[in-house]
């Protein structure tokens, strides 16, 4: 081969290699272009509508149209908790040339000073511009007058309607209702999954508020809006649902009792509870000290909050439902009852009480120092004779004494539709093992005997209690009219509930009680003194530092010979019974019955003669025929 | 020097191609940018540059593409120097020196650099290699790429840096290079692929991640994959219609009339208009390879070929970023992205390709 030919064969060689290098780049550029056809095959059709779905989240936003809460009544069909409008005042934060000086002139119309609106337009700072700074929130009438008035000096200033929950009756009923608040992460995650709840929602946070929740608060509804990357709302998208509003709700309440008995309560702490003997349907029911509930029904400042639960008196606190006391005397009307009925004594067994009395190697002493004598079940029950009792306690046993105390819900719950009831306790030798750990010493049964120990009940369960002594029928105590069941019987001989009524009835007209006395109605009741400290037995009570001194019960109902209403009244630290309980339960039942003794012989009887006459056509037509 | 009757031979088909492809883009552009104001007009800037790129793809057009060869050196060194230039007198935008102001124009050499690097790199390939490439031509050409690469990548601008290396690679494959030396290659680069990691800014490598776990990081580079593949596949088989894709419209599509651009054709025009996309590109490819075949000497064969790999490159990186089937890297897609340089560029690009197509008989 010569020069020439060598050359052409190279020069021939790279051709064919250059060719198939150039066919191999072709092969690749198709495969890519291929491949990425095929990616775009996946994604737009394969997995298109799962896209699509995707693009309309992006686009659309929900924004919930919020129900408007359930109103609550009180019996009478006054408003004791609605929600009303309410203003808010907005800074708009995009397009404002100079928001610092429309807050410098609202400071000069507004009772706000400049640096908190600096401060309320700071914690705006993380938000989307587009969404405005809440400068104030719940804006008077005539702080919105000035604003308006001077439009021009607040370009970016602007209103926005929100709703608020109020309370008309303030701090008379705050226990009852509860109030609301904005649901915590904590209740977001407790709730259970139909419970319709979201970030955001107003819910109650204790009281009736809590209790009836899911019925007052309604159901969200929602619209959907377009948005753009950064939320801005940009017009409508498609239509949504129409809010559900909260039912209302009829308290079985009495708001004109439910003032006088926080009024009566005055700065004691203590808690009263006012029932419907026959029904359960509570009628006042507080607890002092008490605080208002519109408090929180805006944002609560720290500081506010700080103070109202830091408290050592513990306002917050229902002392009607979730604090318990021992019962002291008062429990004797328990006593008196299990006694007849285990036939432990009979109305004429007799004690002899000198004042004192030695059992099991201890001596336990009367609060009457010289003793009451020869005394029976009625006396002992009237004049509140400890020997009496000891004596029946010892007699009897522990188990019979929790046997009778259950079937009065004591230690246990009523069951009343509010949140947070306590139990209390009512001991026995079952109980004492569990918790304790040991068993029953016989010796524990006499302090149990006249209420102390370690017995511990709520004002709620003693008012129950009572209600069942008065008419026989332990009834299920309720705050929301038509929620409670029907009274159970007590199966308890109608022979022993009749001698512990005339004896309740004589404890208000000749015994401890004399100071819940009225003019026109027989009121029946037992005091109580719940000993705080060991030592205040048989002192003065008077002579005492207010918080050594004893627990001060009140327990009845009234009228005596038909019984309506059914009462539980404690004083902490308030002495005797008699002299600091009975006369709050008596300004109450003065309500209670101005507004009723005139009806009772008068209005009732027309009606009952209206029945009567309503029904006289068709029997005549019966008998004409 | 001139031809004596190149318009006669002008490859029609391929010009319409381009024509559509751009014609596409401006929709696009229009459509993204419509609810942002301060960018309503930038589809007839985009116009206005095809007409400069029209204009001086056909000055490329109609001077014989030897010409060019011939001085490829003094133009790739030109550029070179440009580069150079933008470092320290450049304009900064987005935080890359990747731009000379000239009164009202604002330049790119960096696009400039890829149409010199293709002629500079054909003509070294005719001259100098014969027979097989051996590491000193590898080595010369890698040089020759490398002056403008070091330099953008020091602007920083990486997207711009990462098209000259498929390039440098069809220069590599066309020139001969043994497949033992290929497959050599490809071993030790993935070797050094651990070592490459370790250099990457923490930036780059969530990027990557991002490839293989969209969720990563919803609010950050994974969101705009993220959003981009939400708007390409709720585009479906037909598309929303021009002007009515919400992903673009109500901005949750990023740099939706530069990069990501063909996301907004996706949504809108659907799959019908994605597969339209690939396939004008797929279709200048073939042109430019037919060109390539029939060219009357290497060195037409290598200009076609290397233009090819450029547009075929740019293309590949940024429809696999919009796809999500690569790392988000700041590339345009060639005629369809806003961008005067880039246009212009692609337009000079192309030209050659015709220059080559258009001088394929010795004797025309």
């Amino acid at each position: 081969m010569d020069y020439r030919d060598r050359w052409e064969l190279k020069e021939y060689l790279i051709e064919q290699r250059l060719e198939s290098r150039v066919t191999l780049f072709h092969v690749g550029a198709l495969m890519l272009v291929l491949g990425y056809g095929l990616a775009f095959w996946n994604l737009q059709v394969a997995r298109g509508e799962e896209y699509a779905h995707l693009a309309e989240n992006n686009r659309l936003r929900e924004v919930p149209l919020l129900p408007i809460r359930g109103v609550l009544h009180d019996r009478r069909g006054e408003i004791v908790a609605s929600t009303r409008p309410s203003l808010r005042l907005l800074l708009r934060r995009e397009g404002t040339g100079d928001p610092d000086g429309q807050l410098r002139r609202l400071e000069t119309v507004l009772p706000v000073s400049y640096d908190s609106l600096v401060e309320r337009l700071a914690l705006a700072a993380k938000r989307p511009v587009f969404e405005p700074a809440v400068l104030k929130e719940d804006l008077a009438l005539e702080e919105l007058a000035p604003i308006e008035a001077h439009r021009e000096w607040f370009p970016a200033v602007e209103f926005e309607q929100t709703a608020r929950r109020t309370y008309p009756a303030g701090d008379a009923a705050a226990h009852v209702l509860g109030y609301v608040g904005e649901v915590s992460e904590g209740e977001l995650e407790d709730s259970p999954p139909g419970a319709l709840l979201y970030s955001g929602d107003i819910v109650g946070k204790s009281g009736l508020e809590r209790f009836y929740d899911d019925e007052l608060r309604g159901v969200r509804g929602a619209k959907y809006v377009t948005v753009n990357n950064l939320g801005r709302q940009l017009g409508e998208g498609r239509p949504g649902t129409a809010p559900h509003n909260g039912s209302d709700l009829r308290l079985t309440l009495d708001l004109s009792l439910q003032r006088k008995l926080v009024e009566a309560l005055g700065d004691e702490m203590g808690a009263g509870v006012f029932m419907d003997a026959r029904t359960g349907e509570i009628l006042a029911l507080a607890s002092t000290p008490t605080f208002d509930p519109n408090t929180f029904a805006g944002r609560i400042t720290p500081e506010a909050w700080t103070q109202i639960s830091k408290d050592p008196r513990r306002p917050m606190h229902d002392r009607a439902i979730a604090s318990y006391y021992a019962p002291g005397s008062t429990f004797k009307v328990v006593m008196a009852i299990a006694g007849l009925e285990t036939g432990t004594v009979n109305p004429s067994t007799v004690v002899n009480c000198t004042g004192s009395v030695n059992m099991y190697g201890r001596s336990f002493l009367c609060w009457k120092k010289g003793g009451h004598g020869a005394v029976a079940l009625r006396q002992a029950l009237i004049h509140s004779c400890n020997v009496y009792f000891y004596t029946l306690g010892r007699g009897m046993g522990i188990e019979p004494i929790h046997e009778y105390g259950s079937r009065f819900h004591l230690g246990g719950l009523t069951g009343i539709d509010l949140p947070g009831e306590a139990s209390g306790v009512l001991p026995s030798d079952e109980w004492k093992r569990k918790v304790h750990g040991e068993r029953w010493y016989p010796g524990e049964t006499i302090s149990v005997s006249i209420g102390q120990g370690l017995l511990a009940v709520t004002p709620i369960q003693m008012a129950t209690m009572i209600a069942a002594v008065a008419t026989g029928k332990l009834p299920d105590p309720h705050v929301a009219q038509g929620r409670g069941d029907a009274p159970v019987d007590l199966r308890i001989s109608p022979g022993t509930l009749q001698i512990v009524r005339s004896a309740l009835e004589e404890v208000v007209t000749g015994g401890t009680g004399r100071n819940v006395a009225l003019e026109h109605v027989r009121v029946a009741g037992k005091t109580g003194t719940a000993q705080v400290y060991k030592h205040s037995a048989g002192i003065d009570a008077d002579k005492l530092p207010k918080d050594e001194r004893d627990h001060a019960w009140f327990v009845g109902y009234a009228p005596a010979e038909a019984p309506e209403i059914a009462f539980a009244v404690v004083v902490e630290h308030g002495g005797h019974g008699g002299t600091s309980a009975a006369p709050i339960a008596r300004q109450v039942l003065e309500v209670y019955f101005a507004d009723k003794v005139p009806r009772e012989g008068g209005s009732r009887e027309l009606q009952a003669d209206a029945g009567r006459i309503g029904e006289l056509p068709d029997v005549g037509t019966a008998s004409a025929r | 020097m001139l031809a004596r009757r190149p318009l006669g031979s002008l490859d029609l088909p391929m010009v319409l191609a381009i024509a559509a492809l751009v014609g596409l883009g401006m929709l696009a552009i229009a459509s993204a940018t419509v609810d942002q104001p301060g960018r309503e007009g930038l589809w007839q800037r985009q116009l206005m540059w095809l007409v400069v790129g029209a204009a001086l793809g056909t000055v490329v057009f109609l001077v014989d593409y030897h010409f060019w060869a011939e001085f490829s050196l003094v133009l790739h060194g030109g550029v070179v120097l440009l580069l150079l230039v933008v470092l320290f007198l450049g304009t900064e935008v987005g935080g890359n020196r990747s731009w000379l102001v000239l009164g009202p124009v604002r330049l790119q050499p960096s696009e400039l650099a890829k149409w010199t690097t293709c002629l500079v790199l054909a003509s070294y390939l005719t001259n100098r290699v014969r027979g097989s490439m051996g590491l000193r031509q590898m080595i010369a050409m890698g040089m020759l790429v490398g002056a403008p690469v070091v330099l953008i990548a020091l602007q920083p601008d990486l997207g711009s840096a990462l098209i000259f290396v498929p390039i440098y690679l069809a220069a590599l494959l066309l020139g001969g290079l043994r497949w033992r030396v290929i497959t050599s290659l490809c071993v030790a680069g993935l070797l050094l692929a651990p070592v490459a990691w370790m250099q990457l800014e923490d930036y780059q490598r969530e990027r990557i991640l991002t490839v293989f776990d969209e969720t990563r990081d919803p609010s950050g580079v994974g969101y705009q994959v993220r959003q981009s593949k939400i708007a390409i596949g709720s585009g479906e088989l037909t598309g929303k219609g021009l002007f009515h894709g919400t992903q673009s419209r109500l901005n949750f599509l990023p740099a939706q009339h530069t990069d990501f651009v063909l996301a907004v054709l996706a949504e809108e025009l659907g799959f019908m208009g994605a597969v339209a996309v690939l396939g004008l590109f797929y279709y200048m490819i073939f042109r430019a390879i037919v060109a390539g075949r029939s060219s009357q000497d290497r060195l037409g064969t290598y200009i076609c070929l290397l233009v090819a790999a450029w547009i075929t490159g740019q293309m590949a990186i940024n429809v696999g970023m919009v796809l999500g089937l690569l790392p988000t890297i700041g590339v345009p897609l060639p005629f369809i992205s806003y961008g005067g340089s880039a246009l212009v560029a692609a337009a000079c690009g192309v030209a050659l390709i015709l220059n080559v197509r258009g001088r394929r008989f010795v004797n025309a």
